[in-house]
């Protein structure tokens, strides 16, 4: 369409420069052959139209570009389209990096002066540790924070698509888990997981969207835990499900329905400062819905009872749409 | 052309004994940040020989560090690699580690590589994944912010060589090669003799789950065959909490239900490294 559109404007360009040669001929030609001025006004009325109706091509292409833009971004509430996505991509990768940089180096540091404490035991005030903890515990935050963004760049990006490829679930959750079992480990709580089958195999899916929805979920159960923290992948023929299961208060049922709302914490209700953006449940939830599949929430806040959160993600294995070119 | 190799080699005494030294090779520009020394201080504390590669001529440059990982390799023959992306600031030098990890699957298909990189997510992990996939070639991506502790698992599970000594926390070391259990430290170390038979299996494989990924849980099923007569859940649950007091009268000490094993209800069971 945007080819159409291009040649319409560049008609309108011919004919509108048709016009001005015509006009500006006319005087000229007038001069010279004073004795055939009837050859002159109709030169000149044909110039004029052939302006006018140039301009009005291309005014009329301009506009007609313009309104596709619009419209192709008006679900999402964009500015710009495609190109406008794809350099905000560009333009935040390059500033995870930068950001990443002093992160580096703050961790860096922090893991050497934990080195220098262990070297010499009891020398160190408990203070300091939990400081250097602190510190280490708020690097998978920002890991998370950036993620969050640049998936949230492209969910928004509609042009943005991602391929199915083999993956192996159980990797995905084994390797959230090692991250996440030192930051449980420190505030106090134990993270288990287990497949089952023991030996899922692969499906056909989208890995960082799979790793990416299960680490909020984890995070947010590490977070909310009172001491445990279970992560169980199972399987049917034609799905599989996480669940991220953690035995903390429980969320009140006149919550629930905003769990996934963007930008929605429990500190909006209490009307406290926010711990986090609020963009972890809502994306998550997107994603897995945009991938053919669902995110859901079970929870009992009775203080009496079992209380606990439990998350269920389930997503296809697309088995039978396996890509060509993998095995 | 040649490249210099700059490694202490040092590495602990305890795994050493036990384990053969597994030889990490690093391919870095920044090998002397506080982040790279920090995993190498770790790969060290596991008994493993970590080694930095640098261009003898000093530069940062991409190209430089290509040629002088190839060289590198081909000299001393690692176990595993642990290559970066971006090799400084210069635009060709962006994802050069992408190009280096090609050569390197094409030379070594079988060579594990743990690519430590900013990137480890997104588009550009995908096309070295998609790439590794069709090499069928064991590399994986890490995070530079992941913890040297999340290095050494995935290291481990991409090297994939089940330990002859497994070693949990500070006082238990199971040392697969001769079937025995040894508790406490230094001469003070004893064998804990109860644990033989099923009860060694039962422990070898919650502690190889547990050296794989500290929070892996081991089925009921799994662990059901080394147990006996017509209950083997029952008969497991007693085993089970044999090889707890065996390891806990050698320590001095008494397991309570959440330490050392620890039962996930109708699941199964898991390690947990008592604190020290």
């Amino acid at each position: 369409m945007s080819k159409v559109l291009t040649s319409v404007k560049i008609a309108g360009a011919v004919i509108a420069l048709g016009g001005i040669v015509c006009l500006i001929l006319a005087p000229l030609i007038g001069g010279s052959l004073s004795d055939s001025l009837w050859a002159l006004e109709p030169l000149t009325y044909i110039g004029a139209a052939l302006l006018v109706a140039g301009l009005g091509v291309a005014l009329a292409s301009y506009a007609r570009a313009e309104q596709q833009a619009r419209s192709a971004d008006g679900s999402n509430g964009h500015q710009q389209g495609n190109s406008w996505s794809e350099t905000t991509l560009q333009y935040f990768q390059l500033f995870d990096h930068d950001l990443g940089r002093p992160l580096r180096r703050i961790a860096g540091k922090e893991r050497e002066l934990r080195a220098v404490l262990q070297a010499a035991p009891g020398e160190a005030d408990a203070g300091v540790v939990d400081l250097l903890d602190e510190i280490e515990r708020q690097t998978p935050n920002f890991r998370l924070m950036m993620s969050n963004i640049q998936v949230l760049i492209q969910l928004e990006s509609p042009d943005i698509e991602e391929s199915l490829q083999p993956v192996e679930p159980s990797e995905i959750v084994r390797r959230i888990a090692d991250l996440y079992t030192a930051v449980a480990a420190e505030a106090g709580k134990e993270i288990t997981w287990w497949s089952e089958p023991t030996e899922m195999g692969l499906v056909y899916a989208n890995s960082n969207a799979i790793e990416h929805i299960v680490t909020n979920l984890v995070d947010n159960a590490v977070r909310y835990a009172t001491t445990h923290v279970e992560v169980k992948l199972t399987n049917n023929p034609s799905h599989f499900f996480v669940r991220v299961w953690d035995d903390g208060p429980g969320i009140g049922s006149q919550y629930v329905q905003h769990l996934f709302d963007r930008g929605w914490t429990p500190e909006v209700v209490r009307r406290e400062e926010k711990s986090s953006s609020g963009l972890g449940l809502f994306i998550a939830r997107s994603l897995a819905r945009q991938l053919g599949g669902d995110l859901t929430v079970e929870t009992d806040d009775n203080s009496d009872g079992d209380h606990h959160t439990a998350f269920l993600l389930s997503l296809p294995s697309n088995l039978s749409a396996q890509p060509n070119g993998f095995r | 052309m040649g490249a210099k190799i700059n490694g202490p080699g040092s590495e602990n005494p305890k795994m050493a004994r036990a384990n053969p030294v597994r030889k990490i090779l690093i391919v870095d520009d920044e090998s002397e940040s506080a982040i790279l020394r920090a995993v190498r201080r770790r790969l060290e504390e596991e008994g493993w020989e970590a080694t930095v590669v640098q261009p003898e001529t000093g530069y940062s440059l991409g190209e430089e560090f290509e040629a002088a990982a190839l060289w590198s390799i081909e000299q001393s023959l690692p176990d595993a690699v642990l290559l970066d992306v971006r090799f400084g600031e210069h635009r060709d030098d962006q994802f050069r580690g992408l190009r280096i990890l090609g050569e390197l699957v094409d030379r070594w298909p079988k060579l594990p590589i743990l690519m430590f990189t900013q990137y480890s997510q997104g588009q550009d992990r995908e096309t070295a994944v998609r790439g590794s996939l069709q090499w069928d070639s064991p590399v994986d991506f890490i995070d530079k912010l992941a913890s040297p502790d999340e290095v050494v698992l995935r290291l481990r599970r991409l090297i994939g060589v089940s330990p002859e000594a497994i070693p949990i926390g500070n006082h238990i070391l199971v040392d697969v090669s001769t079937r025995q259990v040894f508790v406490g430290v230094g001469e003070g170390r004893t064998e804990a003799l109860e644990i033989q038979g099923m009860k060694f299996e039962i422990f070898r494989e919650l502690a190889a789950s547990w050296y794989r990924s500290p929070g892996e849980l081991v089925a009921f099923s799994r662990l059901e065959r080394y147990s006996e007569g017509e209950n083997p859940r029952a008969s497991l649950r007693v085993r089970i909490r044999e090889i707890k007091d065996a390891i806990g009268k050698a320590m001095n000490m008494r397991f309570g239900p959440s330490e050392l094993i620890l039962n996930v209800r109708d699941q199964g069971y898991r390690l947990v490294p008592p604190k020290s």
